[in-house]
């Protein structure tokens, strides 16, 4: 690995202030408000509480907002000729590659750090192993969306598309159960959404699968394979597409 | 790492590779989804010897930009074979024996220059050093300010310091000099006139008879992606003929009639009238406009070099080109 590269990259991203606000800052500020701040939050949850449910939904927000903007980025620079800078140099696309998601899952650390760092000190409360495996579900998880910022990118090629595709996440996280328990037939229509199954594996150590009814307090059991199903399905997808849309580019050429 | 090229010994003759071989190269796009498919290099053979300065000559769409990045395995040609040092150019390309300063783009406007510079030479084995490339491309005083703040001309020094990165043996150029001011080409040249002499063999596109007149040894003239002309600059400036002049006459009617006495004269190629003014074109442009002020009452005389366009319509005799006039840095106004 191309360690200067990568520290260069890095500190690139960092200093873009605006990205890493709405990136770490804004999920943080969410948690406080949704989740720490409420009275709710102190009630059970699976196997810890209500604040632990909401942390964990809210640092999977930050996390596909950070992989969305590197897939995104990637795509641009490419295009807009840096691309081209690298193709002069003995850097293989290979590595390229491992160098942009080795960045994404960095930035992807940061909001989940910050969130889950925050949850800590404001009462979310869970088996030690909950923390642990949501951590690194949600990380993982979180590369899905790099494909889907690549594909914005690709599509439309300009920043103002990347930004744009951060906030679709906005309405995406709405949708797939992240910022509001749904019920009924809003939670139908979130199971065939992209971020629903992501975010449903990252809560599955705290709620093994359960979810809130709203209306009646009850908990419904969905079976394990949904949020599986879903991002295999949504990853296929994003790569599929991203896939035709990077043949479509060459054509272009 | 190695050591800076300007210290360098010249290079060594390699009777085995010449610097760049082309041979019956063509690339066409598109085509696929129904649209017209264009042919952007339609049968190209080109020689380029060791320590050789060429300069690709054509307007927009000849061909150059293509048949460069086939010299640099950016794009692969649909027929043909090329080699650059008698290696496969993305073999060259990658031991940093060919580098190239590309046209406008391809720079991260994020990131300061020498960050810029840093990130491309961490990609390489070996280089020339950071510090050394900057300082060659005389970027000392400003490396720290983002890219973004730069001038065109300034932007196009940092690509020039990211080429010589890998001390390339080929040095490929295309337009370097395209959105720079008069006195920041003129820099430019003279930086890249130290490169040529020490040994590296330089092959640039321009728009810019001036430029490749100055500077290159060899012109390769291109049109509709074929070469339409090839040999030094001196056998290719005897064709692209003359100068034009323009003046302003008091009226129509004597613009005319000045016309018709101007065609008699065997040096003018032609005279052409709009309104009061006539544009006449002439190996002897001196003449023509001391005729023209002395004579006819002519005014706002202005007298333009031979233009890119003009020879290539000299050359290929093709007056179906698009004339855009390409007014040259010479431009006097009398």
């Amino acid at each position: 690995m191309n360690t200067t590269y990568l520290a260069l990259e890095t500190k690139r991203i960092t200093r873009d202030y605006v990205t890493m606000f709405f990136t770490a800052v804004l999920p943080a500020f969410f948690y406080l408000i949704f989740g720490a701040s409420q009275e709710y939050s102190n009630e059970a949850a699976g196997n810890g509480n209500v604040a632990m449910y909401i942390m964990i939904s809210m640092a999977a927000y930050g996390a596909v907002v950070a992989t969305t903007g590197i897939g995104g980025m990637a795509a641009v620079e490419r295009m807009q000729g840096w691309g081209r800078q690298l193709a002069l140099t003995p850097m293989t696309d290979g590595a390229y590659v491992s160098i942009k998601s080795t960045i994404a899952l960095m930035i992807a650390a940061i909001p989940i750090a910050l969130v889950f760092a925050l949850g800590a000190l404001t009462g979310a409360e869970a088996d030690a192993q909950v923390w642990v495996f949501s951590a690194i579900i949600l990380l993982l998880g979180a590369t899905t969306f790099s494909l889907y910022g690549l594909c914005f990118g690709l599509a439309f090629r300009s920043e103002a598309a990347v930004s744009a595709a951060s906030g679709t996440l906005v309405i995406l996280g709405f949708m797939g159960n992240i910022f509001f328990p749904l019920t009924g037939w809003l939670l139908t229509v979130a199971k065939f959404t992209p971020l629903y199954g992501y975010v449903q594996l990252a809560r599955y150590p705290l709620t093994e699968g359960f979810n809130l009814d709203t209306t009646t307090g009850a908990m419904i059991e969905e079976a394990g394979w949904i949020p599986i199903v879903n991002v295999v399905v949504w990853t296929l997808i994003f790569a599929t597409l991203a896939t035709w849309l990077v043949r479509r580019g060459r054509g272009r050429q | 790492m190695r050591t800076p090229t300007a210290q360098r010994e010249a290079p060594t003759y390699r009777p085995t590779a010449h610097a760049v071989d082309l041979s019956g190269i063509h690339k066409s796009f598109g085509g696929e989804s129904g649209g017209e498919r264009v042919h952007a290099v339609d049968g190209v053979d080109l020689t380029i010897q060791h320590g050789e300065i060429v300069a690709f000559l054509g307007p927009n769409g000849a061909g150059k930009t293509t048949t460069l990045d086939m010299v640099l395995g950016l794009t692969e040609p649909n027929t043909g074979t090329l080699s650059v040092l008698g290696l496969a150019p993305r073999r060259a390309v990658a031991a940093g024996r060919v580098s190239a300063v590309l046209q406008t783009g391809g720079l991260l406007r994020d990131l300061t220059v020498r960050e810029t510079v840093q990130m491309i030479a961490s990609t390489f084995a070996q280089h020339s050093g950071v510090d050394t490339v900057v300082e060659r491309a005389g970027l000392t005083s400003l490396q720290g300010r983002k890219v973004a703040k730069w001038s065109g001309g300034e932007q196009q020094r940092l690509r020039f310091a990211l080429a010589l990165l890998p001390d390339p043996d080929v040095l490929i150029l295309d337009e370097p000099t395209a959105g720079m001011d008069v006195g920041a080409r003129r820099e430019f040249w003279a930086t890249m006139h130290a490169e040529a002499a020490a040994g590296r063999t330089i092959v640039f596109a321009t728009h810019y008879l001036e430029e490749a007149d100055a500077f290159a040894d060899r012109i390769v003239l291109m049109a509709r992606g074929r070469i339409v002309a090839d040999g030094t600059t001196e056998e290719i400036r005897a064709r692209a003929t003359g100068r034009t002049v323009h003046a302003d006459l008091p009226d129509e009617n004597t613009a005319h009639r000045v016309a018709d006495r101007l065609r008699g004269i065997p040096e003018v190629r032609s005279a052409e009238v709009e309104g009061h003014r006539v544009t006449v074109t002439s190996q002897n442009s001196d003449a023509i406009a001391l005729l023209l002020l002395s004579e006819c009452g002519a005014r706002n005389v202005e007298i333009t070099t031979g233009s890119l366009e003009s020879a290539f319509v000299a050359i290929t005799g093709d007056p179906t080109t698009t004339a855009v006039t390409d007014h040259t840095d010479a431009q006097a106004r009398l």
